[in-house]
This record gives structure tokens, C-alpha cells and sequence, in this order.
């Protein structure tokens, strides 16, 4: 079941991008292009059959879950900052690309790393969720590093959150708008995740599920703006 | 609410028994799969009535009130008063009337209705229905219409922006406000001028009739109010660029 949904999130994030190949030869915003190749490779180290082989290649430290932490704060700054400035929000911009969120950024990117090499993280396992090392301090020392993982996307979705519902009641044309609620799903579901760990043990699974949603989310947000975009052009042409 | 099927089809049997419904959706051009949905449904549309009377000649007025909902539509007809009247010309065409109305040296001929000023352009226009809402409106009218039809005013609000209102609520509009009932008809575009029994030169004369000082202070809160649409439809084309160039 989950890895049902793990592959046609893949499946769908990857499809996207290809499609947005031609598009980024042309020079049309490349950023977007970008946030779906990146996001493409974060959903395949988050797939055990891909983590695997990819991590024992890197030594088998883990250090591929790391690259994986960096590639979701990369998509999650990339998106965050085109969708703010998409959507007019100073705000939000300001707060995701601004100072404070340079210093979020950089505050994340130590509360990542060194946690991660403190810790003990011999072994592949995928989402570091069954490491050979469970001693205390370093289950605590992973803790850490998740809680800063979940941390960035929740705040970059919280500083967009308010923009993409704006947008969404606004009356401008359908497809940015529905484009718009599907994004503000897809934050929402990216601050929930933060949340995750509170979750009852035998409903651990949701998290895959709000993951997901999360991803796709802001993927198929942006495909509906790109086509928006390709059907207001077209419709321009055709006059 | 729309016409109910049943009642709907008692008409159409009344009106024109040997017709199918393909002959019925073939004079009056309605598409059959529209039709056949709206009966399916039990609602039909008042357009598709309207449509199906004229195209067989006979009046869309009675024929409208023939049914239950709208009964009381044809008796003691009422005509438009002339603030309504006014309301259905075309905001162009009343600054047409400033500039007729100006001396020649700016380009007008300095009186009334000239025979060179162009004929106005048939009702409903794009701001019709708010017009003629605001024409009628005492300051209380929206707030008993939406007492009387358990309508919210902001959804009230919404169709006169967007220069729709149904029928329904054009004729309690009207009953509200105490004026005939053919005025909301006509501002919605359901039924023309002349359906409604209105005379050929009613506007044309409500018009005239106007001073110069009226005119001139009604056509400015009109160009007022285009200009805010304009202005709101500028600010939405600018965001919509910005999301296209962004994350198009």
C-alpha cells in the first residue's frame, strides 16, 4: 500500500518534470523545471529500493538521507520563494528569502548536520527509522535531526499558507486559483507533518500518506499554474 | 426556482400539441441534450420558456405568468418609472448624450436628442441589472429582498456584480421595491423592451427628460463605477501575469 503510493507519487512528480523538459531548453523559467527534478530525486531516496543501493554506494553511513534532508530544504526554498513572488505576498517573500529566513535556513542547515554527525549513523536504513544504534543518546541525536527536517518545509508552508488562500478567493481566472487551493493543501499538509510524531503508534502509516500529499501538493499546483499559463498563451495566439 | 418540469410541460402541450421535441428544440434553437437535462432535472430555465415563446410567436410576458411562480406578472401591468428607464442605457451612450448635449465647439449640437446622434443601443447593457437595482433602491430595498426570498445579501450582491439575477429575484427586486415587474426582466435580458411592452421611445425620452445637471452627475457615477471595474480587472490581469511569469 505505501509502496504503492511512494511509486505514483514518483511516477507522477517525474512524469511532470519530463513534460517540463522542452520548456526549460527554451529558457521558460528553468526554477520551475528545477523544484521537479529535485523533487523527483527527494522521492526516490525516500523509496526503500532506491535508498538502499544509493546509500551502500555512499558507504552505508547514511549519508545519502542526508543529501535527501538538503534536497527537500533546496525544493522547499526554491518553490517558497517563486510561489510568494507569483502570488505578490512581500511578506511571505521576505520572510522565506529575507534575512529571517536565510537565518532559519542556516539555523536548520546546523540543527541537520550536526546531529548527524554526531550521531552513530552506521547502517543503512531508510528514513534512519531502524538504525543498528539505538543507545540513548543517539536515538535523541536523531530525533534532532528529524525535528529540524520536518521544521524548514513547516515554516516556509506557514509563511505561504496565507498567500495561497488569498489567491484562491481572489477573483482572478479559475486555473490559478484552483492551482492556488491545491497549493494551500499541499502547505497544509507540509505543517502537519511536523505534527506527525504525535500520531499514535498504529497510525505511524498517516505520515506516509500526509508526506505525499505534501509533494504532490506542490507539484500538481504548479503543473495547473504552468498550464494555465499554456492555455492563456495559446488563447492569446489564437486572437 | 426554476420552472417546475411538470408544469413545463402542461405549457408546451398547451401551446404547441403536435410539435416534438425536436421541432420545439429546432425553431427555438435551445440544444436538445440542454433541454432534455433541464426536464430530467424537474427545473426548467425561464431562457428556455422565453426562447420557445418567441420563437412560436407568442408573448414570453404571458407566457410567463402563466405560471405559478410568477403569477400577478401581467395584471395590472406597470410601467417603468423613468429612474428605471435610464438605468438601461448603456453607460456610453449617456456620455454620448453629455457630448450631444455640449456646444459645437465641443463637438455636440447644444440640444436634445439631435437627429445626428446615433439611436441608443438596445437594453440590457453590461452594467444593467446593478443599475437597475440602484435606480430603484430606496437604501432598504436589498435588505427586504433578502428578507423576503431568504436570499443572503452577499450572495445578492454577488449576481448583481456580475450583472446576473434570476428571474425569481428580479420579480421579488421589483415587488420589493414596488415598481413593475418588467423592469428586472429587461435589465437581466430575459425578455427585450418590446416583450416587456415597453414603448419604442420610452428610454429615448426618459432621457431627455433628464436635465443637464441630472445627466451630467449620473453619467460621472457611472464612469466612477467603470472606472473602478477597470481598474479591478487591471490589478487581476497584473497578479494573474505575475503567477504566469513566476511559476508558469
Amino acid at each position: 500500500m505505501i509502496a504503492i503510493l511512494q511509486w505514483t507519487t514518483l511516477a507522477v512528480c517525474a512524469l511532470v518534470a519530463i513534460f517540463r523538459v522542452p520548456s526549460a531548453l527554451r529558457g521558460e523559467n528553468r526554477s520551475i523545471f528545477g523544484i521537479f527534478t529535485l523533487s523527483t530525486f527527494a522521492i526516490m531516496l525516500s523509496i526503500n529500493v532506491i535508498y538502499l543501493p544509493v546509500d551502500t554506494w555512499l558507504g552505508s553511513e547514511n549519508y545519502a538521507n542526508l543529501i535527501l534532508r538538503f534536497l527537500i530544504y533546496a525544493v522547499v526554498l526554491l518553490s517558497g520563494y517563486k510561489i510568494a513572488k507569483g502570488f505578490d505576498a512581500q511578506r511571505s517573500t521576505w520572510l522565506i528569502a529575507g534575512p529571517v529566513g536565510l537565518i532559519v535556513l542556516a539555523l536548520v542547515a546546523v540543527a541537520t548536520v550536526v546531529p548527524f554527525l554526531l550521531a552513530n549513523t552506521t547502517g543503512s536504513s531508510t528514513g534512519l527509522g531502524t538504525l543498528p544504534d539505538q543507545s540513548a543518546n543517539n536515538v535523541d541525536l536523531i530525533k534532532l535531526y528529524t525535528v529540524a527536517g520536518r521544521f524548514y518545509p513547516s515554516f516556509v508552508a506557514a509563511c505561504l499558507l496565507p498567500a495561497t488562500i488569498r489567491t484562491m478567493r481572489s477573483g482572478l481566472p479559475r486555473l490559478p486559483r484552483i492551482g492556488a487551493a491545491i497549493l494551500a493543501v499541499g502547505a497544509g499538509a507540509m505543517i502537519l507533518l511536523s505534527f506527525s510524531d504525535l500520531l499514535p503508534r498504529h497510525l505511524a502509516y498517516l505520515q506516509y500518506f500526509i508526506s505525499s500529499a505534501a509533494i504532490l501538493g506542490l507539484v500538481l499546483g504548479l503543473t495547473l499554474m504552468w498550464l494555465g499559463r499554456v492555455l492563456a498563451t495559446k488563447r492569446l495566439v489564437r486572437r | 426556482m426554476p420552472l417546475p418540469a411538470k408544469a413545463f410541460q402542461h405549457w408546451l402541450h398547451g401551446v404547441a400539441p403536435t410539435a416534438s421535441t425536436a421541432d420545439i428544440c429546432r425553431i427555438s434553437g435551445i440544444k436538445r441534450t440542454t433541454l432534455a437535462q433541464q426536464l430530467v432535472r424537474g427545473k426548467v430555465a425561464e431562457t428556455t420558456l422565453v426562447s420557445i415563446s418567441r420563437a412560436l410567436k407568442r408573448s414570453p410576458l404571458a407566457d410567463l405568468a402563466s405560471f405559478d411562480s410568477f403569477t400577478g406578472l401581467t395584471e395590472q401591468p406597470q410601467p417603468p418609472n423613468p429612474a428605471e428607464l435610464v438605468s438601461q442605457i448603456a453607460t456610453m451612450d449617456l456620455l454620448r448624450a453629455v457630448i450631444s448635449r455640449s456646444s459645437p465647439a465641443y463637438g455636440g449640437f447644444g440640444d436634445n436628442g439631435s437627429s445626428m446622434t446615433p439611436p441608443l443601443s438596445a437594453a440590457p447593457h453590461a452594467t444593467s441589472v446593478r443599475n437597475w437595482v440602484d435606480a430603484i433602491d430606496d437604501g432598504e430595498l436589498r435588505h427586504r429582498v433578502s428578507a423576503a426570498t431568504g436570499v443572503a445579501p452577499q450572495n445578492y450582491s454577488a449576481q448583481l456584480t456580475a450583472n446576473r439575477l434570476s428571474p425569481e429575484l428580479a420579480v421579488a427586486t421589483a415587488r420589493a421595491a414596488g415598481v413593475g415587474f418588467t423592469g428586472g426582466l429587461v435589465a437581466t435580458g430575459l425578455l427585450t423592451e418590446h416583450e416587456a411592452g415597453w414603448a419604442p421611445e420610452a428610454r429615448q425620452a426618459a432621457l431627455d427628460a433628464l436635465s443637464d445637471g441630472e445627466l451630467t452627475a449620473l453619467a460621472g457615477e457611472r464612469l466612477q463605477a467603470l472606472g473602478k471595474t477597470l481598474r479591478r480587472q487591471e490589478h487581476e490581469l497584473e497578479q494573474t501575469k505575475k503567477i504566469w511569469e513566476n511559476l508558469g
